[in-house]
């Protein structure tokens, strides 16, 4: 070969092997797996699966953009614990310091009061503030990137229809580099598609209504779909589970034995309308909360959509899981696992007399434990972690439950009980250490 | 109107659906021999029997009820065990201030139906979420153990 060639020949190589990389490391997106052509949403002849249900048709823009903004629950994270609705401060613990959400109220000098139209836009679609620097993608606008314009501004309508709240948020603790925003314009280039949304031709018109607010809005593969080392969606395993803010966010993609393959349409419907499905549990920490202040509040058509949307999400299998879950536990404390000694004398003071020794409550179906993911998880965290801070429903007999023990019991006995439950009531029981324990409570800290 | 089974009576009264049925035993029937101790199912001193297994009524919505039988402290004497398990906490004198003492004979009439001879490690599991702040704990374990043995005597 001679020295031109090979010159030239280098280069290409080069360029050849840094787009293979960088298409490697983004991956698929969120709705590639559907495989079907995309037109444009102005070109897709069925129902619109942008904007509000039928119902809301004629409402007017700021009722539109409240159920909307409720669609993509903007309040859960830009509310902080006590604090005004919308107001931010809340804090998101990551291995690289504490972030901060902001403020969205209509506040001119501590909130987007001042913010215009396209600049509320580039927020959302693309993480870039009004004063121009780089937001964190905490802020989900990988996911709302895929939220039509009219759409996004409705939300922006509301929000600055609410009362102006003055609250800065505290400083954000990032250590270099991550406290350098600029450098998130990299992140973004590389994993913010900046595309709005197309529905997929091949597909119902129910399905692409589900695909738009599960991705657009309720941004569920934010916490459900893993992540890769540069902290964005691996859609190569999406919806297959993953640790988020200290909770363990389950597979829902429909494998049968570790996701929602095996749950019936009514029951992925019933746990996202009340946070309850018989037989597999009841939602707590932040997936209780996306249920209180959105999913909860969509119209029943919207949930029966997404439940559309995630049965067609290709299988993926969640090693960490067992392969089922365990059935009740024996009515008497003396059969069934005896893990833990000091685990059973905590359960026995503190959680029988409404969870009963088979898992199955006398007091509400809420708080059976039988056939939840929660106890059948070997890491035993979303069990660690509803012990530590309580959880509350709203059952169709009244608001249901359980009281924090973080400030009663010390993280060995945590550990220990925790350790006992899932030995009892699930298939596989945990290991944690008291040093676990210590270690959840910082993740999910406010 | 409600209706619920009481003590083997029919009781009907008006309240939300989500009221705690402690509350509608004692606020809206009267019935105030059920304790309220601590309101989150931590101390037992609410205990009454959900067809015949112990339940605590102020964690329980009314609602959740249904068609299932009540029984309370007021009711429970007129069961074999109930009446032993009376005269047993009599006998012995378990009862020191006695605010707890509703509950913890609801919780030991339910073990005792379930486990006719139950060992010490029985009592432990029946009996750990009934809490008295007098500490009548020792007696309250004999209690249980006599009227156990009443039933062969």
């Amino acid at each position: 070969m001679t020295l031109s060639a090979r010159s030239v020949l280098f280069p290409v190589v080069v360029v050849v092997l840094v787009v293979a990389g960088v298409w490697f490391v983004r991956g698929p997106g969120p709705m590639a797996f559907s495989g079907g052509p995309k037109v444009a949403l102005a070109d897709y002849k069925s129902n619109d699966p942008t904007g509000v249900p039928a119902s809301l048709a004629k409402a007017d823009l700021i009722a539109r953009g409240e159920y909307l903004a409720r669609a993509a629950d903007c309040v859960v994270c830009h509310t902080s614990q006590g604090g005004k609705a919308y107001a931010g401060g809340l804090a998101f613990n990551l291995p690289f310091g504490t972030l901060y959400s902001t403020n969205i109220t209509p506040d001119k000098e501590t909130g987007i009061g001042n913010y215009t139209d396209q600049q509320f836009l580039n927020a959302l679609h693309r993480g870039i503030r009004r004063d121009g620097a780089r937001l964190y993608p905490a802020m989900p606008y990988t996911s709302y990137t895929y939220m039509s314009d009219a759409d996004a501004l409705a939300i922006k309508a509301f929000l600055l229809s609410l009362a102006p709240v003055q609250a800065t948020p505290p400083a954000n603790t990032l250590t270099f580099p991550f406290n350098q925003r600029w450098a998130m314009g990299f992140w973004s280039a590389l994993f913010n598609p900046d595309t709005r949304f197309e529905p997929d031709s091949s597909k119902t018109a129910e399905w692409n209504r589900g695909a738009y607010l599960a991705e657009a809005l309720a941004h569920c593969g934010e916490c459900h779909t893993p992540r890769n080392l540069a902290f964005a969606l691996n859609n190569r395993n999406k919806f297959a589970g993953a640790l988020t803010a200290g909770w363990h966010a389950f597979n829902i993609s429909s494998d049968k034995n570790t996701g929602l393959g095996a749950w019936r349409d009514q029951d992925v419907a019933s746990y996202l309308a009340s946070g309850h499905a018989d037989g597999h549990g009841t939602a707590s920490g932040p997936m209780g909360e996306a249920v209180d202040e959105s999913f909860s509040q969509l119209d029943p058509a919207d949930v029966r959509a997404i439940v559309a949307y995630l049965r067609s999400v290709p299988a993926v299998a969640s090693t960490s899981l067992p392969a089922a879950v365990a059935p009740p536990a024996p009515a008497s404390p003396r059969e069934g696992a005896m893990a833990d000694a000091h685990g059973k004398m905590v359960f026995e003071g503190a959680c029988v007399s409404c969870h009963g020794w088979t898992g199955e409550s006398s007091i509400s179906p809420f708080a059976t434990l039988t056939g939840a993911w929660a106890v059948n998880d070997p890491d035993a965290t979303n069990v660690a972690q509803i012990v530590i801070a309580g959880t509350k429903r709203h059952a169709p007999d009244g608001a249901i439950s359980m009281p924090a023990f973080g400030n009663a019991y010390s993280d060995g006995e945590i550990a220990a009980v925790a350790n006992y439950v899932t030995a009892r009531f699930g298939s596989k029981g945990s290991r944690l250490t008291a040093r676990d324990v210590a270690d959840l409570r910082k993740q999910t800290a406010r | 109107m409600t209706t619920l089974t009481i003590n083997g009576q029919q009781k009907s009264f008006d309240a939300p659906a989500d009221m705690p049925l402690l509350w509608v035993l004692r606020d809206v029937l009267g019935m105030t021999g059920t304790k309220f101790g601590c309101g989150i199912a931590q101390c037992g001193a609410c205990t009454v029997h959900i067809d015949g297994k112990p339940v605590r009524s102020c964690m329980l919505p009314v609602g959740a009820v249904r068609d299932r039988a009540i029984t309370t402290i007021e009711g429970v004497g007129a069961t074999p065990i109930g009446a032993r398990v009376q005269k047993a906490w009599l006998d012995l004198e378990v009862v020191q201030c006695g605010y707890c003492q509703s509950g913890q004979i609801m919780s030991a009439t339910a073990l005792l139906a379930t486990t006719p001879n139950p060992d010490d490690s029985d009592i432990d599991a029946a009996m750990a979420g009934n809490i008295c702040r007098c500490g009548t704990y020792v007696r309250i374990r004999a209690a249980i153990k006599r009227a156990a043995s009443e039933r062969q005597s």
